[in-house]
């Protein structure tokens, strides 16, 4: 405690607790985040810590998870987040820990400090983790891995995340890239303590580093990932084939100690929503990694298992392309957003398994969430705004929508009908999920998944900041960017959510999406896995699991 | 017969050639490219460039093509897997060597070790569903053309017509509603592993079942429409009226006329049962060829489409051949020139 007593941030953060400025839960949260422990946070909040579910049941045994199995490779420029990584992530681990309230926590950083300024974290590494090639883990390999994913020629979207406070922009051969903006952003202090330097305040830093790119390698790999690969974790991949399986063995000599599942298989179940109920109905897998909205009622009624959910920030995003006409008018964007009434869409395409969504991108999941003024269905202003726009008799386009996640096609067919009041004619063409992601970025009107990201200025970082790699609208306002740089350097609850509020006004009037709804995150299990509790990201962590014979 | 033999393995070849270039040439008119593909879509363009120029991608088609008919025939080293391209693309086979169909982007290895398993898996399921197609639709054809119009006739017609009209999807839901979740008899899904508890032979009932039920209500139909013609012919009806049981006419004098239309058809099964499967294969979640190919279609996956196009052509040609000699066998008065 005498350690977390010091800390230079703590004083601001119990003022406003005790102020009613910013509740327990957040302030748990904001509390750990920049380096106060776990215990000393939720005691300082007066709220008993729950022990993390321990496996204590019955040792051994198999756990079968239906999912999809890809491409694995590259850890650091995975894309998929809860089908790739849920793989590497029981053989790679991360420097820390967001559980599945939002509470980040340490992993492989033991500890860390921030300065007062917010700008230079310092982070302990975790004393006693071996690689499974016997070695200690040191400073050394995390910077390794922190600069690889750095480095624009990888193609991490770690730069999307960083880029406000760890690179600059520059032109390489006439084209925009980035550099980090400092010899010494990325600092080994000695073999247990790395640092970061920013050039701006940040206070999301240890979130960031629970990104599931963020996958720490050996440097040996080269960057690979497959059968063999050494890891911290408490598995190893020992077989792996794409479109069918990938099965992973406990270690004996983990770092955290022995974990109560010997093997780990992910069974590919395919695209098809049939085929995973059928799965789960014969016993064939105990769960699946996530369940559609469309699957909900088919294993609501399989007595043997059990549903799992968490409110989230998982969306799908209708993004328009700001560079292509008609989008390229603000207003058309706009009117596109008044046509909708986002509950008609959480009825049809969700079956109420979610949140309404203010088409700002920013949920009552994040803790940094501002609310506003509700957004309600404005059928005439949004007519208004299109004959400003130079479009008095409307608007025609076509909407992409990947088929691989059902419900989006139920959003699409709920908001093309209400935007035909406004004169507004889009017509639906689905696309099968993988050939979408080679014109995610493309196409004049798309349907992109989100996956939850614990805070919402991640979020907008991610997809909204001029030039990132994942800004797939091309949205660009300075704006914008100036506010959200600022948002991300400001640890006072109050001034950043007033931060945060301008920035998803920003949005309503004039940013790249329509985007209705929330979806909770949710899934089944087999009664006999015991331990589970859903993540808001879909992750799975096999070492908290157990199943019974 | 050697000269027929000849003539159509010579054809093969030209099919072959013409299929490939054709293959080739649309795909020219997939989004996206093959280095895009490879690097992934958060590589840089820059990156994208490079690999773009070291691959010949800027070269024509032509002679695109041509380099791919090269490593095929093993003239030619295959571009990709030059180490300095930096792709860890190894083919234990070497990068030089007859019947190289390339390095598949989708999978990340070579297009040898990912295309004979899944063949293999697809050749089980059409061989058990060809084993039960043929015999149940011969029987049930005979049956109900022997005595057309009669009750039996009508009940296995409206069977026939039932069983081809449901699609695979529906009857793979039918199926597994009644004996996965209703009864609880079989499993699932068909992912040929038996780490769940549930052997293989039972993960290949219902997969086996769709077909059958699909298929064996068309070729029952042909077998029947074939018998009811060759009952209503004069020699039938002399075969009958100078006394012979009818069990004698039809097994000596009605089948074998019978079955020369429908066993062209019955051939061309294998082609439907190869490459047609993807519903059948993606309902039960099964590793097979079809959904490979949808997979690799989906994308752009060329090296991968182009050597399952080249082999479920050949299997197409082949029964073809089969076809033909098997009907000159049934019917003497064809002669193979």
């Amino acid at each position: 405690m005498t350690d977390d007593r010091d800390n230079p941030h703590l004083k601001t953060l119990q003022q406003q607790l005790a102020d009613g400025r910013m509740d327990r839960r957040e302030f748990i949260r904001y509390a750990c985040l920049v380096g106060v422990s776990a215990a000393s946070a939720y005691a300082l909040a007066g709220v008993p810590m729950a022990t993390p579910a321990k496996a204590q049941a019955a040792k051994g045994g198999t756990l079968r998870i239906g999912t999809r199995v890809k491409e694995i490779k590259s850890p650091h420029t995975y894309s998929w987040g809860g089908y790739d990584s849920n793989i590497s992530r029981q053989v790679l681990e991360y420097l820390t820990f967001t559980d599945e309230k939002g509470v980040t926590r340490p992993y492989l950083f033991e500890k860390w400090t921030v300065s007062p300024d917010l700008k230079t974290w310092t982070f302990n590494v975790r004393k006693g983790v071996k690689w499974s090639n016997g070695q200690d883990l040191t400073a050394d390999h995390i910077v390794w891995n922190l600069k690889r994913v750095l480095d624009p020629a990888v193609g991490s979207s770690m730069i999307g995340l960083v880029k406000g406070y760890l690179l600059d922009d520059v032109t390489v051969d006439g084209k925009p890239s980035t550099k980090i903006w400092s010899d010494n952003a990325v600092e080994k202090v000695d073999d247990y303590t790395v640092r970061l330097n920013c050039k701006t305040p940040q206070v999301a830093v240890p979130e960031h580093l629970f990104h599931y790119p963020m996958a720490i390698m050996h440097p040996d790999s080269k960057g690979v990932f497959e059968v063999g690969s050494v890891g911290t974790g408490p598995y190893q991949l020992t077989e792996f084939e794409l479109g069918k399986k990938a099965v992973l063995k406990a270690r004996k000599d983990y770092w955290g100690g022995p974990v109560a599942i010997d093997t780990v298989e992910q069974i590919d179940v395919g695209d098809d929503a049939s085929a995973a109920i059928a799965a789960l109905a014969s016993k064939q897998i105990d769960g699946l990694v996530f369940a559609d909205p469309g699957q909900y009622d088919a294993l609501k009624a399989l007595p043997h298992l059990s549903f799992y959910s968490v409110p989230t920030a998982e969306t799908g995003v209708i993004r328009m392309r700001c560079d292509q006409k008609p989008f390229d008018n603000p207003k058309v964007r706009k009117a596109m957003r008044l046509a909708v009434d986002q509950d008609v869409v959480l009825k049809v395409a969700l079956h109420g398994l979610g949140i309404i969504g203010e088409h700002h991108h920013c949920s009552p999941a994040h803790p940094d969430y501002a609310k506003l003024e509700p957004f309600k269905r404005d059928v005439a202003a949004a007519k208004k705004l299109l004959a400003e726009a130079g479009y008095p008799n409307g608007i025609s386009s076509e909407l992409i929508v990947p088929n691989d996640q059902a419900w989006f096609q139920s959003q699409a067919e709920a908001c093309i009908e209400m935007w035909k009041d406004a004169g507004i004619n889009i017509k639906l063409s689905p696309m099968p999920g993988a050939a979408y992601w080679d014109v995610w970025t493309k196409v004049p009107m798309g349907t992109t998944i989100w996956y939850h990201r614990p805070l919402a200025i991640m979020c907008l970082g991610l997809a909204y900041r001029t030039g990132v790699p994942w800004n797939e609208s091309g949205y660009s306002n300075k704006e914008f960017d100036q506010l959200l740089t600022e948002a991300e350097g400001t640890l006072d609850i109050d001034k950043r959510k007033e931060t945060v509020a301008k920035l998803e006004k920003i949005l309503q009037e004039d940013g790249p999406l329509v985007q209705p709804v929330f979806r909770s995150a949710f899934t089944f299990m087999d009664k006999r896995v015991k331990g589970f509790s859903m993540h808001p990201t879909n992750y799975i962590f096999a070492w908290k699991l157990s199943v019974d014979a | 017969m050697g000269r027929f033999i000849f003539k159509r393995a010579a054809s093969l070849v030209l099919t072959l050639f013409a299929a490939s270039f054709l293959v080739f040439a649309v795909t020219e008119f997939s989004p996206s490219n093959v280095a895009r593909k490879t690097l992934g879509p958060f590589a840089l363009q820059s990156q994208v460039d490079i690999l773009y120029q070291k691959l010949g991608l800027h070269d024509p088609l032509a002679v695109r093509y041509s380099r791919w008919l090269g490593v095929l025939l093993g003239l030619k080293a295959d571009p990709l897997q030059d180490p300095a391209l930096g792709l860890q693309f190894k083919d234990p086979r070497g990068d030089k060597y007859f019947g190289n169909f390339g390095y598949s982007t989708l999978y990340k290895a070579p297009v040898n070790d990912v295309i004979w398993g899944r063949l293999k898996a697809t050749a089980a399921l059409a061989g058990i569903a060809f084993a039960l197609i043929v015999p149940l639709s011969l029987v049930l054809g005979v049956l109900a053309g022997m005595r057309e119009g009669s009750g039996l006739d009508r009940t296995i017609s409206i069977f026939g017509i039932v069983a081809t009209s449901v699609p695979e999807f529906a009857s793979g839901v039918f199926l597994v509603a009644l004996f996965v979740v209703g009864l609880g008899w079989l499993p699932g899904t068909s992912p040929l592993d038996a780490g769940s508890g549930w052997p293989i032979w039972t993960q290949m009932v219902l997969p086996v079942a769709v077909l059958v039920l699909y298929d064996s209500g068309y070729v029952v139909r042909m077998v029947r429409g074939s018998m009811a013609e060759v009952m209503n012919k004069p020699y039938i009806r002399t075969a009958i009226l100078k006394g012979l049981p009818m069990r004698e006419v039809v097994v000596r004098h009605a089948v074998r006329n019978a079955m020369i239309a429908p066993f062209t058809v019955i051939l061309l099964q294998i082609n439907f049962l190869i490459s047609g499967v993807v519903v059948t294969e993606m309902v039960f979640a099964y590793p097979g060829f079809g959904r490979m190919i949808l997979d690799a279609s989906l994308f752009g996956d060329i090296a991968l489409i182009e050597a399952a196009t080249l082999i479920a052509l050949t299997i197409a040609i082949l029964t073809q051949l089969v076809s033909d000699v098997g009907y000159a066998f049934l019917n003497p008065q064809i002669r193979l020139a």
